[in-house]
C-alpha cells in the first residue's frame, strides 16, 4: 500500500526523502506527485527506461500488414481494370500501408504509454487535490501496519502537511 | 529570455493556475452572446447545405467544366490550416525550444477542430452525399471495394490517420492540465475531468513515461502531417489538366499549409491573449519568434511560387501558360493581393523586431496572410478546370449563396469548436508553462545574478 | 489473376471531311440514350447535357470565311485519365474496350469529369428525372436508365445496341459481323462521316480506314489512347 505525505514546497519535500532514506526506506519506494514535472534526481531519482514503445512499433507492424490488405489485398479479390493501370499498383499501395502504419503505430504509442503508465488504476490510490496547486506529494510504498506507521511518523517530523493514506478493502 | 520568466517566477502555482486556467469559469453573457451567434451562422450554412441536399447541385456555381469550386478551395485551406498544431507544436516539441509552451495548447486545438471542418467537405460537395458510404471499405453484398487506386481514397485514409492522430497528440497534451482541473473542479464537471484524466496523479514514474510518449507521437506525427497534404495536393497533380499536373504541387502544398498553420497560430494567440488576458504568458518574446518562424516560411512559399511560374513562363507550353495567363488575367485583383498578403509584405514587414514584438502588427499581417491563402487555393481549383485541353468547353465559375453560406458556416463552426474547448478545456499548456518554473533559477556567477534554465542532456 | 479478353475492341472512325455539321448524330444520341433536353437557362448555365457536341470553329476573315466542325464524344481512351481517378469504381475500362459508366454506383464526386482532357463527360447538377412530364416519358428507351440527379454520365457507344447485337450473335452461335452493331449517331449521320466496329478485326470497315492516312487523334500527346479516330486532310484547310 502507499503512504503519501502532502508537502508544502520543493525544500520540505526533499528533506522528507532524505529521512526516508536514512530510516531504511530504499528510494525505489519512493516517489514524488506534482503536477508540474521536475528534473530526475531533484526529489527522487527514477528508472528512465520505458518499454511501450514496443507497442507502438508492434502497431505499426499491424497497420502496415492492415493497409497492405486493404490497398493490394482488396484489389486482388476485387480486380476491376481502370486505365491502364495494373490491378496491384505500387504507388496506390504503398500511400495506403503508410497512412494505416502511422495510425496504428500512433494508437500503439498511446495504449502502450497508459499500459506502462498502469492507468487508469484498478484501485483507489492516494492523493490530494493540493498536488494540482503545487504542493508536492511524497508517497512511499510499504507494507500494512508497522512499516506504514513508521513511514507515517518519518513524513509527520519532515513537516508533511496532512497525510493521505490508501483505503485498506 | 528573461522577461517571460521572471513574471512567472513571482507568481506561486496556484496563481499561475488561476491565470492560465482562467477560460473555463463560468461563462458570461458576452461568452454566450458569441456562441449563439456562432451558432446561428453555422445553423443557416446547414440549412443551405440541407437545401443542396434535398434540391440538388445545380443550387452551386459548379457547371462543366468547373465541376470542382468553392467547396474544394475550402477543403484544401482547412487541411492546410490543420498543419498548424502539428508545425509548431511537434516541431517545437522536439526541438526542445522553451517559447513553445504557452502556444502548444491552442496550435494543437486548432489542428483537431480544423482538420475535422475539412474532412466535412468531401461529403458536403458529393452529387449523391447519401451514398458516401460506398467510400467505406467493409466487406459487402456488392462485390466491390473502394477503388484505392484513386487519390480521392488516399484523402479519406489520410485525414482518418490525422483526424485520430492529431486528437491523440491534443489529448496526451492535455492529460497532465485535466489533472490540474479536475483538481480544482467540483460536483460533476470533477467527475469528467476524473474520467480523461485517468487517474493520473503525477507520480515521477508517469511523468517519465509521458515526457517519452510526448516526444514519440510528436515524432511519429510530423510525417503524417507531411503525407496528409502531400496527398491532398495528389488530388491535383495527378491529373492531366495543365495547370494542376505539377510536381511541385505537394512541397508546395506543404509549404503553404506550414504558412497558414503558423500564421492562424498567431492570430489564435493574439486573440487568447486579449480575451483570457493571458500577456503574462504570451509575451512579445513568443511573438517575435514566430515571426521569425513565419518569415522562414512565407521566404519558402514565396520561391516555391516564384519557381512554379518561372518553369511555366519558360517553358511556355501552350496550354499551360493559357492557364496561367487566363488566371491573371481574370483575378488580376486577387492575384495581387495574394503575393502582397503572403510574399512582399511578411518578408519585407518580419525581418524588423519591432513588428514581430508589436502584437497589433503581427495581427494584421497574420489575418492577411490567411485572406491571401485562401485566395490562392481557389487560385489553384478554378482557373485551371475554367481553361482546360479543349477550348470550345471553357467556362467560368462564381461560388452561389449556397457555397458561400456553407463556406461562413465552416469558419464558424471552426471558431465555434474552439470557444467551446476554451471553456471546457485548459487553453494554455499549464503543467507545461510551470515546468519552465520549476526549472528556473538564479544563479550568482562572478559579479552578477545569471538567469538560467536547466535541461538535462 | 487473369485480365479477362474479349474478341471484339470497339472503335470508331470520325471522317471530317464528310461531317456537315448537321447536327443529326446529336439528336440521334439524346433519342436513344434518353439524354435529358435541358433548355436555354441550363445550356447558358454552361450544364447542357449533350453526350455529343459538335464543335464549330470559324476560320479566316469575311468573305473568305470557312467553318470547320468537330464532333467530340467519349472517346473510350485505352488508358483513360477518368477511370483510375474514381473512388468507387463507377468509371471503369470494359474487356471490350469500352470506357464503363455505372450510374448507380455513382457518388458524384466529378473527379472523373475533371479529369476527363476531352471534356466529354457530363454531370446531372438539375434534376432530370422530371424532364419527360406525361406523355412524352413514352418517348424513353426502356433499354437504359434515366439518370438521377448527383450522378455522372456520358457517352457508351450504345452499349445497349452492343449487347442486344451480342446476345442475338451469340444465340445464332457466331461472331457479330462488321456493321452489324450501329450506335444511334452512326446509324443517323446522313454523310457516314461516322463509322463504328470491331477495331481488332483487321478488315472490318473501321480498321481500314483507321488506317488511312489521313487519320489523327485527339490531344494524343497526353498518351489517352484514344478509340475514335479522325480522318481530315485531302485539302486545304485543317482544323
Amino acid at each position: 500500500m502507499e503512504t503519501l505525505g502532502i508537502f508544502k514546497d520543493v525544500e520540505t519535500a526533499t528533506r522528507a526523502v532524505d529521512r526516508l532514506v536514512k530510516a531504511g526506506f530504499s528510494e525505489e519506494t519512493i516517489t514524488s506527485l506534482t503536477s508540474a514535472p521536475y528534473p530526475d534526481g531533484v526529489i527522487v531519482k527514477t528508472d528512465q527506461r520505458i518499454w511501450f514503445h514496443w507497442i507502438s512499433a508492434a502497431g505499426g507492424i499491424f497497420g502496415a500488414c492492415a493497409g497492405f490488405l486493404l490497398a493490394a489485398g482488396t484489389a486482388y479479390v476485387y480486380p476491376v481494370q481502370t486505365g491502364d493501370k495494373p490491378i496491384i499498383a505500387y504507388f496506390p499501395t504503398g500511400i495506403v500501408t503508410y497512412e494505416l502504419t502511422m495510425l496504428f503505430s500512433m494508437l500503439g504509442a498511446i495504449v502502450g504509454m497508459f499500459v506502462e503508465m498502469k492507468l487508469p488504476p484498478r484501485k483507489e490510490r492516494p492523493y490530494d487535490p493540493a498536488i494540482g496547486d503545487g504542493s508536492i506529494g511524497i508517497s512511499v510504498s510499504v507494507s500494512p501496519g508497522d512499516q506504514a506507521s513508521r513511514a507515517e511518523s518519518v513524513l509527520k517530523e519532515a513537516g508533511a502537511l496532512r497525510i493521505a493514506r490508501e483505503e485498506t478493502p | 529570455m528573461s522577461e517571460p520568466e521572471h513574471a512567472l517566477a513571482a507568481k506561486s502555482a496556484g496563481q499561475l493556475n488561476d491565470e492560465m486556467l482562467s477560460s473555463l469559469r463560468t461563462p458570461t453573457w458576452r461568452w454566450y452572446g458569441l456562441a449563439f451567434f456562432l451558432g446561428a451562422v453555422v445553423a443557416w450554412g446547414t440549412s443551405a447545405f440541407i437545401y443542396q441536399m434535398m434540391t440538388d447541385l445545380s443550387v452551386t456555381g459548379l457547371d462543366r467544366p468547373v465541376m470542382w469550386g468553392i467547396y474544394i478551395a475550402n477543403f484544401v485551406f482547412w487541411v492546410g490550416l490543420s498543419h498548424s498544431g502539428t508545425m509548431v507544436s511537434a516541431i517545437l516539441r522536439l526541438s526542445q525550444a522553451n517559447w513553445r509552451r504557452p502556444i502548444l495548447r491552442a496550435a494543437e486545438a486548432m489542428t483537431v477542430f480544423s482538420i475535422t471542418v475539412a474532412g466535412l467537405f468531401p461529403i458536403i460537395h458529393l452529387g449523391r452525399n447519401w451514398v458516401v458510404y460506398y467510400f467505406i471499405p467493409y466487406p459487402n453484398q456488392r462485390g466491390l471495394w473502394p477503388n484505392f487506386r484513386s487519390a480521392l481514397l488516399w484523402d479519406a485514409t489520410a485525414i482518418t490517420t490525422y483526424i485520430i492522430g492529431s486528437s491523440l497528440f491534443l489529448y496526451l497534451g492535455m492529460l497532465p492540465d485535466l489533472a490540474v482541473v479536475r483538481d480544482r473542479a467540483t460536483g460533476w464537471r470533477k467527475k469528467i475531468y476524473a474520467v480523461l484524466a485517468m487517474g493520473w496523479r503525477g507520480t515521477a514514474r508517469e511523468w517519465v513515461v509521458f515526457r517519452k510518449a510526448s516526444t514519440l507521437m510528436a515524432a511519429l506525427i510530423i510525417p503524417v502531417a507531411v503525407s496528409v497534404h502531400s496527398i491532398v495536393a495528389w488530388d491535383f497533380a495527378v491529373t492531366v489538366i495543365p495547370g494542376w499536373h505539377s510536381t511541385i504541387f505537394p512541397p508546395y502544398f506543404v509549404i503553404g499549409a506550414i504558412t497558414s498553420g503558423v500564421a492562424a497560430v498567431i492570430t489564435l494567440m493574439i486573440i487568447i491573449r486579449r480575451v483570457f488576458h493571458l500577456e503574462d504568458y504570451l509575451t512579445p518574446l513568443h511573438f517575435d519568434n514566430m515571426g521569425k518562424l513565419l518569415l522562414v516560411i512565407c521566404l519558402l512559399w514565396a520561391y516555391a511560387y516564384f519557381v512554379e511560374v518561372q518553369t511555366t513562363w519558360y517553358a511556355h507550353e501552350p496550354i499551360e501558360w493559357e492557364v496561367w495567363s487566363f488566371m491573371a488575367g481574370k483575378y488580376t485583383p486577387f492575384l495581387i493581393l495574394m503575393l502582397i498578403g503572403n510574399a512582399v509584405l511578411p518578408i519585407f514587414a518580419l525581418c524588423f523586431k519591432k513588428i514581430r514584438r508589436s502584437v497589433r502588427a503581427m495581427l494584421v499581417i497574420t489575418v492577411l496572410i490567411n485572406i491571401s491563402m485562401f485566395i490562392e487555393r481557389y487560385l489553384i481549383v478554378v482557373p485551371p478546370l475554367s481553361h482546360k485541353n479543349m477550348p470550345f468547353v471553357w467556362g467560368s465559375y462564381s461560388p452561389s449563396w449556397v457555397e458561400l453560406s456553407v463556406t461562413a458556416a465552416a469558419f464558424c463552426g471552426f471558431t465555434l469548436m474552439y470557444v467551446l474547448f476554451a471553456k471546457f478545456f485548459p487553453m494554455v499548456a499549464v503543467t507545461d508553462v510551470r515546468e519552465l518554473g520549476v526549472r528556473h533559477s538564479d544563479i550568482r556567477r562572478g559579479r552578477t545574478e545569471v538567469h538560467t534554465i536547466s535541461e538535462e542532456e | 489473376m487473369e485480365k479477362i479478353t474479349s474478341p471484339y475492341k470497339w472503335g470508331m472512325v470520325i471522317d471530317l471531311d464528310r461531317c456537315t455539321g448537321c447536327g443529326a448524330c446529336v439528336v440521334a444520341c439524346q433519342a436513344e440514350n434518353n439524354v435529358a433536353i435541358c433548355g436555354k437557362k441550363e445550356i447558358a448555365e454552361g450544364r447542357n447535357m449533350h453526350w455529343l457536341r459538335i464543335e464549330r470553329f470559324w476560320v479566316g476573315e469575311y468573305p473568305a470565311v470557312r467553318v470547320r466542325f468537330l464532333p467530340v464524344l467519349c472517346q473510350h481512351c485505352h488508358d483513360a485519365p477518368c477511370e483510375p481517378v474514381c473512388p468507387v469504381y463507377a468509371s471503369y475500362h470494359n474487356p471490350d474496350g469500352l470506357n464503363g459508366q455505372v450510374y448507380n454506383r455513382c457518388v458524384g464526386t466529378r473527379y472523373c469529369g475533371n479529369n476527363c482532357p476531352y471534356a466529354v463527360r457530363v454531370f446531372n447538377f438539375h434534376d432530370h428525372e422530371h424532364a419527360w412530364p406525361s406523355p412524352l416519358d413514352n418517348q424513353l428507351s426502356p433499354d437504359i436508365t434515366v439518370r438521377s440527379r448527383g450522378v455522372m454520365e456520358k457517352c457508351s457507344f450504345c452499349i445497349q445496341r452492343i449487347r442486344r447485337v451480342k446476345e442475338d450473335a451469340r444465340a445464332e452461335g457466331r461472331m457479330i459481323k462488321d456493321g452489324e452493331v450501329q450506335p444511334a449517331c452512326v446509324q443517323t449521320c446522313p454523310t457516314e462521316a461516322l463509322v463504328f466496329g470491331n477495331i481488332s478485326d483487321p478488315q472490318s470497315r473501321v480498321s481500314r480506314l483507321s488506317r488511312s492516312p489521313r487519320r489523327f487523334r485527339l490531344l494524343e500527346n497526353l498518351g489517352t489512347h484514344p478509340s475514335i479516330y479522325y480522318l481530315k486532310g485531302g485539302g486545304r484547310e485543317h482544323v
